[in-house]
C-alpha cells in the first residue's frame, strides 16, 4: 500500500466510529440488578467473595509466615546452652554415668 | 422529577428512584462498558456492578460533579477491574494448560462489532476496536470517552480527575499510538 493511500485508509479507520449510535443492554436490566443485589445479600456469598479477594489471601499467607518466623525466633532465644545442658548433667549424675579414659584403666587400683 | 430530587430519594434507598436512575443512564453505562471491554456479556456484568456500586455509595456523592460524571467514573473503574480480573484468569488458565491441568485452549477473542456502527463502516470499526484494545488503560479510557461517548475534554477530565491539558496529551498519544498500530497492521496484511 502506497504512503498516501495508507494514510487515507488509516484516517478512514480512525473516523469509522463517527456518528456511532449508543448500544443498549438487554431489556429488564433493573430486574437483573435487583436479583443480583438479593443474591449478594446472602451472607455466604459475601464471605466467599471476601475470602477470595487477593488482598485477603496474601494477608493470610503473610500472617502465617510471620507466626512461623516468630515461633522460630522465640524458640532460639529460650534454647540457651546453659538450660540445655542442665538436664543432661542431672541425668548423668542420676544414673551414675561416667566417661572413663585410658588413664583410668591403666591406673586402676586393685 | 429533577436529578437532585432523584438522587435525594436514592440516598433514602427508594426503589422507584433507583429504577428510574437505571432506566435513564443504562445506555450510557452499558455503551461505555461495551466500548472498553468489547464483549456484550462482560459489559452487562460491569453495568450491573456499576449500578449496584452507585446505589451502595450514593451517600458519598456530594454533588460536586454531575451525577453522570460520577457514574462514568464508577463504570470506568469497574471496567478496568474487570479487565485486570480477566487477565489474571487468562494467565492462570495458560499456566494450567502448560501443566496439563486445564484442557481449555487459551484463545484470542473474535473481532468485536459494536452494534451502533453503520453497516458500511463495520469492518473499519472492527479494525479500530482491535487497535484500541492494545492501548494503555488511560489512553483507552480517554479515547473511548471522547470518540464513542462524545465527551468534551473538560468532561473527560472530570471523569478521570485530570486537567484538560492532560486529557489533550492523553488523546494525542492515543491517536499517535493508534496510527502506529494501524500502520503495522496494514503492512502485515499486505505481506500476508
Amino acid at each position: 500500500m502506497e504512503g498516501e493511500s495508507l494514510n487515507k485508509k488509516i484516517d478512514e479507520v480512525l473516523n469509522s466510529t463517527d456518528g456511532i449510535q449508543q448500544a443498549m443492554p438487554r431489556p429488564f436490566l433493573f430486574t437483573r440488578i435487583e436479583a443480583r443485589m438479593q443474591e449478594e445479600k446472602n451472607i455466604w456469598s459475601r464471605i466467599s467473595s471476601f475470602v477470595a479477594r487477593p488482598v485477603v489471601a496474601f494477608a493470610c499467607v503473610f500472617s502465617i509466615i510471620i507466626i512461623n518466623a516468630g515461633v522460630l525466633w522465640f524458640s532460639d532465644i529460650s534454647a540457651t546452652p546453659g538450660t540445655q545442658q542442665a538436664p543432661e548433667i542431672a541425668t548423668a549424675d542420676e544414673y551414675n554415668q561416667v566417661n572413663y579414659t585410658l588413664y583410668d584403666f591403666e591406673n586402676a587400683k586393685p | 422529577m429533577t436529578e437532585t430530587e432523584l438522587i435525594d430519594l436514592l440516598k433514602k434507598r427508594d426503589r422507584a428512584a433507583f429504577k428510574q436512575i437505571v432506566e435513564t443512564w443504562q445506555g450510557m453505562v452499558y455503551n461505555t462498558a461495551l466500548s472498553i471491554l468489547q464483549n456484550a456479556e462482560d459489559a452487562e456484568d460491569v453495568t450491573q456492578e456499576a449500578f449496584i456500586q452507585a446505589f451502595e455509595s450514593v451517600a458519598k456523592f456530594k454533588g460536586e460533579s454531575k451525577f453522570s460524571t460520577w457514574l462514568y467514573r464508577i463504570t470506568v473503574s469497574k471496567a478496568m477491574d474487570h479487565i485486570r480480573r480477566k487477565k489474571r484468569k487468562k494467565r492462570f488458565a495458560f499456566i494450567e494448560s502448560l501443566y496439563g491441568t486445564n484442557d481449555k485452549m487459551v484463545v484470542d477473542p473474535p473481532d468485536f462489532f459494536h452494534p451502533g456502527v453503520s453497516m458500511e463502516r463495520k469492518e473499519n470499526a472492527a479494525i479500530l476496536f482491535k487497535a484500541v484494545e492494545q492501548l494503555p488503560p488511560n489512553q483507552k479510557t480517554a479515547f473511548v470517552l471522547n470518540k464513542i461517548e462524545g465527551l468534551s475534554y473538560n468532561e473527560i477530565g472530570g471523569v478521570m480527575k485530570i486537567s484538560d491539558s492532560a486529557v489533550d496529551a492523553l488523546l494525542q498519544r492515543a491517536k499517535g499510538n493508534l496510527k502506529k498500530i494501524l500502520k503495522d497492521y496494514f503492512a502485515m496484511m499486505n505481506k500476508g
